[in-house]
């Protein structure tokens, strides 16, 4: 009798279950009936007040670094002997964002032999945090048989990480995914901070970390309550008050879309002020956040 | 006898809401990888997802900031075919500089950024293809 009961139970519990994917996205992902109800705020990516945020690539600071001439300086990566260093979860998932950080700037001064060295630092990282599924074996020997094209490289660690980020919120681990985004961020900003030195491209993206700063903290904050992220959050926050006092002033100018090409040209500008004393508030505090980071 | 049918309850209730999580993780990744085709071998992307789920006319907001001197190429999605996610890029003052829906819910655009701006990009179903569904955003940019 009570198998019974326990067998229809669990009928009605499947059944249930069912019921909500089948009132979800059909095998198109979408649904035709207006009157059914999904969980909206189902909490698939990082919100932070029921808004997605995005946190720029650090590898598009790379990019600019490599672009205005500024040549390859070693000393200003975290060694990827380090990455034995990290026993926690945390400090993996910080790391696991800052070495891809630095594989994306040994990629663009195309430092090939070191960047292999990099990648499997990573990969052993993302073996330890479970996602491997996402930097697996095969990755390792695509990027191999890829060293030297600059472009396939960069191309093949941005599609891993994307990966570990779906990875990571199917199985509800934001908090992982989030530090491997803030590891990233911070080592990317620390590159800058290093290479600035007189060149105006550079000190105007330092600059322009506000928002993203801002969006940073509010996502970090989502964790205030676990101890290990105290003093990040509080570093964090010391960094974003010297943002502040940099001025911004937006241009708006309308847009030009050429239809044929799919391309939209937005020429709106904003212009930043930066006062050197900014600049080194800024550096210094970047110095000491990157060397909590790494260790 | 009754706590353990309490138990056995919770047990049940959880694999199958396990089961329904995984379900539509899964329907969320097709949809993912078959929008990551638009961003092709020429855009590395930001080693994000931005992903939603979506009723009727509901509008989930991305915030981002787009660096000047990059193109950068949007990718929006939502179910197994284009044209089912409309989105808008509204820059920080709330103009519009760009609505899919003005160009045929084009399902990827490219954008070259002559200054850096924070922009907010909004997503909401095409109301005439879908009711609801997983809304896919993915971002990619060339130098």
């Amino acid at each position: 009798m009570i198998f019974k009961r326990t067998a229809l139970l669990f009928t009605a519990v499947v059944a249930a279950a069912s019921l909500m994917v089948s009132c979800g996205p059909d095998e198109n992902g979408n649904n035709g009936d207006d009157t059914t109800k999904i969980d909206s705020n189902a909490n698939i990516n990082v919100k932070v007040r029921g808004k997605i945020f995005s946190i720029p690539s650090p590898i598009q600071t790379a990019v600019l670094i490599k672009k205005t001439g500024v040549p390859f300086d070693k000393t200003i990566l975290n060694p990827s002997d380090n990455s034995t260093n990290y026993s926690t979860k945390y400090q993996m998932a910080l790391n696991l964002g800052v070495y891809g950080c630095d594989l994306g700037y040994l990629t663009m001064y195309e430092q090939n032999g070191d960047a292999m060295q990099y990648f499997i630092a990573t990969q052993k990282l993302a073996e330890m945090l479970d996602v491997s599924d996402a930097f697996d074996k095969s990755l390792i020997s695509r990027f191999q048989a890829n060293i030297g094209k600059k472009d396939s490289m960069l191309a093949l660690v941005s599609s891993a990480y994307r990966a570990s980020d779906q990875f990571l919120q199917n199985n509800d681990r934001n908090d992982i995914s989030a530090l491997i985004i803030a590891g990233g961020w911070i080592e990317a900003l620390h590159f800058a901070c290093q290479t600035a030195k007189g060149n105006q491209d550079i000190i105007n993206r330092i600059a322009e970390q506000k928002t993203t700063l801002t969006s940073l903290v509010g996502l970090m904050e989502t964790y205030a309550g676990q101890e290990e992220y105290a003093e990040l959050i509080s570093q964090l926050k010391s960094l974003q008050a010297d943002y502040e006092g940099i001025e911004y002033k937006y241009v708006y100018e309308k847009p030009e879309t050429d239809e044929g090409k799919k391309t939209t040209t937005i020429t709106s500008r904003t212009e930043v002020k930066i006062t050197p004393e900014q600049l080194k508030a800024i550096t210094d505090k970047i110095a000491n956040l990157r060397q909590l980071v790494v260790g | 006898m009754a706590i353990s049918k309490r138990y056995l309850t919770i047990i049940l209730t959880a694999i199958a809401l396990t089961f329904a999580a995984q379900s539509r993780a899964q329907i969320c990744d097709s949809i993912a990888s078959l929008c990551a085709k638009h961003l092709s071998t020429t855009y590395v992307s930001d080693g994000q997802v931005y992903r939603t789920l979506l009723v009727n006319d509901q509008t989930a907001e991305f915030r981002t900031t787009f660096y000047g001197g990059t193109t950068y190429r949007i990718c929006a999605c939502s179910g197994m075919t284009d044209g089912n996610l409309i989105f808008t890029i509204r820059d920080q003052d709330g103009n519009v500089l760009f609505s899919s829906k003005d160009y045929k819910n084009a399902p990827y655009w490219d954008f070259k950024i002559t200054s850096t701006l924070d922009c907010t990009i909004e997503a909401t179903l095409n109301q005439e293809t879908a009711q609801s569904g997983c809304a896919v955003l993915l971002i990619g940019f060339k130098q």
